[in-house]
């Protein structure tokens, strides 16, 4: 038998209960074992639970279909179908590894019930994101020293919220990348400092900005954490290991496109260059400060679900930034602090394109950090000695990364069982005041989610072109993403008999099977997305000019009628 | 069709092996807590054990007072320098019998008297006179730390070892092109990979600053004095039988060596140790090892010469398929994964440098960076030439000695060139 030298007296993982000696500055941490925790895990999995629950239950029925979930649904379909990236030509609008994420959740459903392959039924694969998202943030909120209660806190703020009920419903590409976003910060923060999980963390990244490019400004901010978390010596191989992983893996998408000699723009092709100049040149939405520009307009839709998680999170990230001096709690989390700095520093550009599933990326730090100035405010509360204010840290041995929560007592003599008992008060008036605040609005919003039914105009639609169509393979119909796997499902001609609206104009393959316009189609599904985008687009609009609806279902704004073309010779 | 699934085989099976190299190589920096356990132990004062350093000097003449002087500075108080000259040499014997004369109580000087020599016949001549209950072995240019024997005598007494491999660390990085990365693989293997062989319990020993208890060695019948690589071999055997060996390295405490002074030398050193690795492989005593991974790691460590030296031509002709020839683009995009762990390596070699600076207090500049990334594919060369070469000569049957010369670049006063 063979081994190396025993291990040398370990600093680094010393029982917290070792008396710290002045002059040696003993780096105490508090290991958290997740997976060997049984506390944690009822804790995390109880919550969860309930996270699910309330999620999953009308899941189908709300939000409103949107047009993004079917286009992404449309194109992971495309992939299991081995069409390639995309069902239409794939012109590098988006990284392709989102969708080809969702192809593989949905995969072994649409090869047992291939009807279900739908956006309402597989939402449902969004919940196993969702609870991978979830159980992460527990994981990482402990990983940065939260007490258990504010791990708690941060899940149920990320995981209950409103606003985070409605968007991570959805099958959009930043959920899955908020996924894999937080598996590499828990990886970055892992705790036995490992070579390889740092390096994993760096592909975890490469994987969510490859799954949405627009997660690449929160790299800055994993890199903080990542620095904090790694050891003095081995840290630069960590760290630089993390970096070569992270851009090697993001370089392979400019590879892909290179190979396919698509690189670069050229005549009759479409190409990456292309795509980026027209993400980054792509309309302007104006300020989110300016009452009547359209990024106000997304800003005040997410407060209007819910103001808790979006302000409070804010705030909470600057009380950690200001505090970072003196709290050891800022300090464990300066890495998800600075993430929401950025991302509010991104919205607020005086100028730019802000969709509406930008907050989707945010949601974890947010929760995170108020979870985080919830802890810090308890400290200072319950614990903090009232008699040295001026110089708190360094009144106590250095205990960088201890629990914040739960620092040890410095000053036993400064307190009286009246002043315990006082501040005991103070907390939990603070944590009543919250609750009453908190609990109202977010009761409203979530019976909304788990009672409204918002798409039985889609389902109605979808069957009306079902059972009233008379022959699916040779009708042609304008209809949008949402919609478009129904029709295809129904026996339609996918790309050219069910037609993504916008690609009648937009597409040369597309208008090039329509030489007469609007007179070789049957049919318009007309949604709220396809009126909107009508103007634009002119085959579009004549096609809805120049028909008659046969159905029409709901009313006023978000009505969907299904028009049959007149006049036409088909 | 064929030639895709060619190219992704190759490609797979490459991307493996680099990677498994890959993460062997940073063993050491694993964890934090992995690092602190690869240093020596700091001794309580107590002298346990007495040593027998064996010596072996061949046209030494130059350097190998300058390494007894070293020796005999030593701070622990019992051993004895067994210096052991051919009887052919005369200038080196007479440099130390001077020596000898200045110190009878602990330099001796044997003489080996065979007639066609080399160093495992020196060390096993030597081996009967031994006195102490631990046998040494040091190269004649080697720099000791003084504080070594006593750090070597606590991993003893505190571990209860078999086998104690101290550090070995080429210096003279900024001479030559290569030997910038010769000064690197050093760096890499005992600063790292060696204690995940000691881990592992399987260990190719190193030929200088390795101890063993001088029972165990004299069970073991010594040296193997047809072998090229003599102290891989020793490791092999005593590991292969469950010896416990232990790895320790401290950066102030390694034996101090130098590169070979030309590149030919280092093709004949890099061909000896590769001819050295295939006979060890061909002796099968690694088979003996107990565990299914011990085995594999051996038979992959004593090929790794020759898989380096197919992969250095592989993976651009691998690269080069997939650019021009016209395969699908996720089987080109496959062709790129063993240069990705190429990369990453290379990544880790930079960082790799600025540490080993850091850790000797040597000055790192640009263009040593620069010289370790382009002089790499260079160095593959060299590696895949002495890889073929090995394979050539032991074909033919060719075991000699190719000595390596050395001219002291290490030392900080000037010397004359020596060969040995």
């Amino acid at each position: 038998m063979t081994t190396t030298l025993p291990p040398a007296p370990d600093t680094a993982t010393a029982p917290a209960a070792t008396k710290p000696r002045p002059t040696v500055p003993v780096h105490v941490r508090p290991v958290i074992r997740f997976r060997s925790s049984r506390p944690d895990l009822l804790l995390c999995f109880g919550l969860l639970a309930v996270i699910l629950l309330v999620q999953g239950w009308n899941i189908t029925h709300f939000p409103t279909l949107s047009d993004d979930e079917g286009t992404y649904l449309a194109q992971a379909w495309a992939v299991q179908q081995g069409d390639g990236l995309a069902h239409y030509t794939y012109w590098y609008d988006h990284p392709p590894l989102g969708w080809v994420q969702i192809a593989a959740l949905t995969w072994l459903p649409s090869l047992i019930a291939p009807e279900t392959m739908t956006v309402a039924t597989m939402r449902f694969a969004m919940l196993l994101v969702s609870a991978a998202c979830a159980v992460l943030l527990y994981v990482l909120a402990r990983r940065l020293f939260l007490p258990r209660w504010a791990a708690a806190l941060a899940m149920l703020l990320f995981g209950l919220s409103p606003l985070s009920v409605v968007l991570q419903r959805e099958i959009f590409l930043d959920n899955i990348a908020v996924m894999w976003m937080l598996l590499a910060f828990c990886l970055a923060a892992s705790p036995s400092r490992h070579l390889w999980h740092h390096f994993a963390a760096g592909l975890a990244a490469a994987t969510s900005v490859l799954t949405k490019e627009t997660m690449l400004v929160v790299l800055p901010a994993l890199l903080v954490t990542m620095w904090r978390h790694s050891h003095r010596d081995t840290r630069k191989y960590a760290v630089t290991g993390a970096v070569t992983a992270c851009a090697l893996i993001g370089l392979a998408y400019p590879l892909f496109a290179l190979l396919n000699n698509e690189l670069f723009p050229g005549p009759g092709h479409v190409s990456l260059i292309d795509g980026i100049t027209y993400q980054m040149g792509r309309e302007g939405s104006g300020s989110i400060f300016d009452s009547g520009s359209g990024s106000h307009g997304v800003f005040t839709s997410w407060l209007y679900y819910d103001r808790v998680l979006p302000l409070g999170g804010l705030a909470g990230a600057a009380l950690l930034l200001v505090t970072l001096r003196w709290s050891v709690t800022a300090r464990a989390l300066a890495g998800p602090a600075l993430a929401v700095a950025i991302l509010a520093v991104v919205a607020m550009r005086p100028s730019g394109y802000l969709p509406a599933m930008y907050v989707i990326q945010a949601l974890p730090f947010l929760a995170l950090v108020l979870a985080g100035g919830a802890a810090s405010v308890a400290h200072a509360v319950l614990r903090r000695p009232v008699d040295r204010p001026a110089a708190p840290i360094q009144a106590r041995p250095r205990l960088r990364g201890g629990v914040p929560g739960g620092a040890p007592d410095q000053g036993p003599q400064s307190r009286s069982r009246l002043g315990i008992g006082v501040r005991h008060v103070v907390a939990g008036l603070l944590a009543l005041a919250a609750a009453a605040y908190v609990v109202p609005s977010w009761y409203d919003g979530n019976r909304d989610a788990l009672t409204v039914d918002a798409n039985a105009p889609y389902r109605a639609a979808a069957s009306w072109m079902q059972n009233e169509v008379a022959d699916p393979a040779s009708t042609r119909v304008l209809v949008d993403d949402a919609l478009w796997l129904d029709l295809v499902h129904d026996g339609f001609e996918p790309g050219t008999g069910a037609i993504w609206f916008y690609k009648a104009d937009l597409d040369p393959a597309v208008t090039k099977t329509m030489p007469r316009g609007w007179r070789d189609l049957d049919y318009v599904v007309s949604s709220p997305t396809v009126r909107r985008d009508a103007v634009d687009l002119p085959n579009v609009k004549a096609a809805l000019e120049h028909s008659k609806p046969v159905a029409v279902f709901g009313d006023g704004e978000d009505r969907i009628e299904i028009r049959r073309i007149t006049g036409g010779e088909r | 069709m064929l030639i895709s699934v060619f190219v992704v085989a190759i490609s797979v099976a490459l991307f493996w092996m680099a990677a498994f190299t890959l993460w062997w190589q940073m063993h050491a920096w694993r964890t934090p807590e992995i690092l602190a356990a690869t240093r020596f132990d700091r001794p309580d004062g107590g002298v346990g054990l007495s040593f027998s350093l064996l010596l072996p000097a061949r046209h030494e003449q130059a350097v190998l007072e300058h390494t007894i002087e070293r020796l005999l500075q030593s701070s622990h108080s019992n051993f004895e320098i067994i210096v052991i000259v051919g009887h052919d040499d005369p200038e080196t014997a007479a440099v130390a019998e001077r020596s000898a004369a200045r110190d009878p109580l602990r330099v001796r000087v044997i003489t080996d008297t065979h007639e066609v020599k080399n160093k495992p016949k020196a060390l096993n001549t030597a081996l009967p006179h031994c006195r102490g209950d631990i046998v040494g072995v040091f190269d004649a240019e080697d720099q000791v730390h003084p504080e070594l024997l006593a750090h070597v005598d606590h991993a003893f007494t505190s571990t209860g070892a078999d086998v104690v491999q101290g550090g070995v660390q080429l210096i003279n990085f900024h001479s030559s092109w290569y030997s910038l990365r010769n000064c690197l693989e050093y760096f890499f293997w005992f600063r790292s990979r060696l204690h995940l062989h000691a881990q592992k319990g399987f260990i190719p020993l190193g030929g200088n600053t390795v101890f063993v208890r001088t029972a165990v060695l004299r069970e073991a019948d010594g040296w193997d004095p047809n072998c090229l690589a003599e102290d891989c071999d020793l490791g092999v055997r005593l590991s292969s039988v469950g010896k416990k060996v232990v790895v320790a390295y401290d950066s102030d405490m390694v034996t101090r060596e130098e590169t070979p002074g030309t590149l030919m030398s280092l093709l004949k050193q890099r061909t000896r140790w590769n001819q050295g690795f295939l006979q060890v492989y061909r002796k099968k005593d690694w088979k003996q090892l107990p565990g299914f991974g011990q085995r594999w790691l051996a038979r992959y460590t004593l090929m790794t010469p020759f898989l380096q030296a197919f992969s250095g031509v592989i993976i651009p002709l691998n690269v080069a398929i997939a650019l021009f020839l016209d395969v699908p683009v996720g089987v080109a995009i496959v062709t790129f994964l063993p240069l990705i762990t190429a990369m990453v390596t290379f990544v880790f070699e930079i960082v790799g440098l600025h540490d080993f600076g850091k850790q000797y207090g040597l000055r790192v500049r640009f263009v040593h960076y620069l010289k370790l990334i382009v002089g790499g594919p260079f160095y593959q060369v060299l590696l895949a030439g002495a890889a073929i070469r090995a394979v050539w000569r032991e074909q033919r049957g060719r075991n000699e000695w190719e000595l390596t010369s050395h001219v002291g670049a290490h030392l900080t006063e000037t010397r004359e060139e020596v060969h040995r």
